[in-house]
């Protein structure tokens, strides 16, 4: 959320245009130097290690490692596992940020008029998004359980054949993204309550009288344009989020089976500290944290035309 | 003028206190895994043997999560160099200490000893830790894959409890009947995900077969024997339409009364005595299919190894290594475990546990099978484990079951695709 503000707000600036004498300069620099050297020490330096050791055949606890050139990423071009972690990780995504960015909005407007309730309800959806996954995972895994799973027992009583949620390469995937709507909506639903609480009623009397009746007529006129930037947020955090996914599949699936739910994350796990195939690991890595940067840099730039264009 | 005082009486006391200790003590530092299940042991192995070895002193870090997180642990702390003396690991993870030379051969401490056969520690024991014709270390707690059944299903379907059957044929078609008998009943489960492999090479093993040919650089469980071994599985599927569940899964419902026979590890009979109280009758009885002479069963279970780096350590060290390991060692650790003890001597202080606990006794009998648990060599062996375990899963979940010779030449192949090309 931070991020949003910052970038927002040092885009709007005004720039000072005066020069700095000398001192001043070296002050302003002494100022960022902390900062600074925090960024390079725990970002940088790291990424530039991973980056280095992509390139590299280095192995968990190897004694000696070489340098291979491109040979790990021509390797994961040609890996069908890796393209089945990238599809599965993007269906996910497509899915988790649909329902929790649909979900969210409409449990936020039925929310809408603060009652007693009302504070109920959005702590109860809320709930999950500050539990821990982990151990949420555990609770979803006995519900899933083809035997004595509660799903199960509840569809049986409408006839229902059992379904063997997890195991079954056709519904795995399924299953793990609405956990993960489950586990995100709320945080999604706050965020579009605070967009709500930032429209003014009158915009929606004066709507009403000009002749939108109807609630949905309203909603389209005012509501969904205001929600806009809050809307575009959401879905760019959400699907931060979703590429992020691993506790789930780490705790119910492992992957399987036959990698019906591998994941990038996932993957990137199973190569570096299961097969110890490091060098692997880390191209993955690379492969990751850049696709995060063009997320990043998409959401700033719609972000920024956005602003210019009000 | 204070520091120097209390200096010259820390000298004083060090004067008046060294002579007392007259044998300098040597640390041995030890890391296992599983604490909940290893902790009563080791801390009673601890005090006896400091009994007996006044000059060793024997300590342990927090225990290690499970084998996996054992073998990343001591492989980050090879890098740094702050390896315990001592560290537990899985059967299989043998070679990726042997190969990146984290761990010490042994041969010289095993050469140097009088009547270390007598003492129980027989071939099998030291081929189990041993890669490339060296030993790298001594099995602690053994398992082997068994059979276990559920008599009162056994009963119901007309089978005969006294007279269990060992052939395929014959626990196939008990579990074909077993299945029949009413909805949510499972007559097979063959727990085969566990450790990726771990029941494939069991299947193969027991057909005669191998993993590898001689020198390491060919597959070798494409042959007949690798056939038998994936059509085994293959027949389970469609005989007994034995369930497409975890492990986990297939643990629960056996210990829930819902599976007639179940093939696993030998480490869950203490675990599933306790679970199933007087709810019904479980029995253990041997792997189906083993024939004398041929058959082998790699042995699951941990390998005590010795990573420390000064001869003087790793002699202490190897004192430890064969104390917990020997006789006594072992029968301590079957007395508070599910394990068996590999050595050959451990039973003998043993013989009254075994007749009040003789579902633990078939582990035992099967003891003339054991051979090591294969890893496959070079950097990409712990990935080949998961290629076998994903084609194995075509086949168990209905796929490809009727393929599967077809799946087990697409397995060789992807396998060897991933071994070392200059070997």
């Amino acid at each position: 959320m931070t991020n949003a503000v910052l970038t927002t707000g040092a885009s709007t600036l005004p720039s000072t245009g005066k020069r700095r004498r000398p001192h001043e300069e070296v002050a302003s620099w002494l100022l960022v130097a902390p900062a600074a050297s925090l960024i390079l020490l725990l970002l940088i330096a790291p990424l530039a290690a991973v980056l280095g050791l992509s390139f590299t055949d280095y192995q968990l606890g190897a004694r000696a490692w070489s340098y291979v050139g491109g040979a790990n990423y021509a390797a994961l071009a040609n890996d069908p596992v890796f393209w089945r972690s990238v599809g599965n990780t993007a269906t996910y995504a497509a899915i988790v940020v649909l329902g929790s960015t649909g979900l969210g909005l409409g449990v936020a407007l039925m929310l809408g008029r603060s009652s007693f309730l009302t504070q109920v309800w959005r702590t109860v959806f809320f709930l999950p998004v500050m539990g821990s996954l982990i151990a949420m995972a555990i609770v979803w895994e006995f519900m899933l359980h083809p035997t004595f799973g509660l799903i199960n027992a509840a569809l049986g009583l409408f006839g229902v054949a059992p379904v063997n949620w997890l195991q079954n390469g056709d519904t795995a995937l399924g299953v793990l993204a609405v956990i993960g709507i489950w586990q995100q909506f709320g945080f999604n639903m706050v965020l579009f309550l605070a967009g709500l609480s930032a429209i003014p009623q009158s915009l929606h009397d004066a709507a009403e009288m000009d002749g939108a009746a109807l609630a949905w007529d309203r909603f389209q006129l005012v509501t969904w344009p205001l929600l806009a930037p809050v809307t575009l947020f959401v879905v760019v955090i959400s699907t931060i989020r979703s590429f992020q996914v691993f506790d789930t599949v780490h705790a119910l699936t492992k992957g399987g089976p036959n990698k019906a739910t591998e994941v990038l994350l996932y993957t990137m796990y199973a190569e570096g500290f299961e097969f110890f195939r490091t060098g692997y690991a880390a191209a993955i890595a690379v492969v990751f944290v850049m696709a995060m940067l063009l997320l990043t840099l998409a959401k700033v730039f719609i972000a920024e035309k956005r602003i210019h264009s009000q | 003028m204070l520091a120097k005082h209390s200096c010259r009486a820390l000298a004083l006391a060090l004067a008046f206190t060294l002579p007392a200790a007259a044998q300098p003590v040597t640390e041995i530092v030890v890391q296992y895994p599983y604490g909940d299940v290893f902790k009563e042991t080791h801390n009673r192995l601890v005090e006896e043997f400091a009994k007996t070895h006044p000059g060793i002193k024997v300590s342990f870090r927090a225990p290690y999560k499970d084998y996996e997180d054992a073998t990343q642990r001591i492989l980050r702390e090879a890098v740094t160099g702050t390896t315990p003396d001592i560290t537990f690991q899985g059967l299989n993870r043998v070679r990726a200490l042997a190969d990146k030379q984290v761990a010490a051969p042994l041969d010289d401490f095993i050469k140097a000893e009088t009547d270390f056969e007598a003492q129980g520690f027989h071939k099998a024991m030291r081929d189990a830790g041993s890669i490339g014709g060296k030993v790298y270390g001594l099995p602690f707690a053994v398992s082997l894959p068994i059979a276990y059944f559920n008599l009162d299903l056994v009963k119901a379907a007309g089978g005969d409890p006294a007279a269990l059957p060992t052939s395929w044929d014959g626990v196939i078609s008990l579990a074909a009947k077993i299945q029949g008998l009413r909805p949510g009943v499972h007559g097979i489960a063959a727990e085969w995900p566990i450790s990726g492999n771990w029941l494939f090479q069991a299947l193969v093993f027991e057909n005669g077969g191998n993993m590898m040919d001689a020198g390491e650089t060919k597959v070798a469980f494409d042959d007949e024997a690798g056939r038998k071994a994936i059509g085994t599985l293959a027949r389970l599927v469609t005989e007994t339409k034995t369930p497409n569940i975890s492990g986990n899964d297939m643990r629960t419902a056996f210990a829930a009364g819902q599976v007639g026979v179940l093939l696993t590890t030998t480490a869950y009979v203490n675990a599933f005595t306790r679970q199933i109280g007087d709810r019904f009758t479980m029995k253990t009885s041997l792997f189906p299919g083993l024939t004398q002479g041929l058959s082998r069963l790699p042995a699951g279970g941990n390998v005590m190894m010795i990573t420390a780096a000064s001869a003087e350590k790793r002699k202490a060290a190897w004192e430890v290594v064969k104390y917990w390991t020997g006789p006594r060692g072992g029968a301590a650790m079957v007395e508070t475990t599910g394990y068996m003890a590999p050595n050959a001597k451990a039973a003998d202080h043993l013989a009254d546990f075994y007749k009040r606990n003789p579902n633990q006794y078939t582990a035992l009998a099967q003891l003339p099978y054991l051979t090591n648990w294969y890893a496959f060599p070079g950097d990409n062996g712990l990935k080949i484990t998961d290629v076998i375990k994903d084609h194995l899963q075509s086949v168990m979940d209905g796929k490809r079951t009727a393929q599967a010779n077809e799946v087990l030449t697409e397995m060789a192949r992807d396998t060897q695709a991933l071994l070392p090309a200059g070997k």
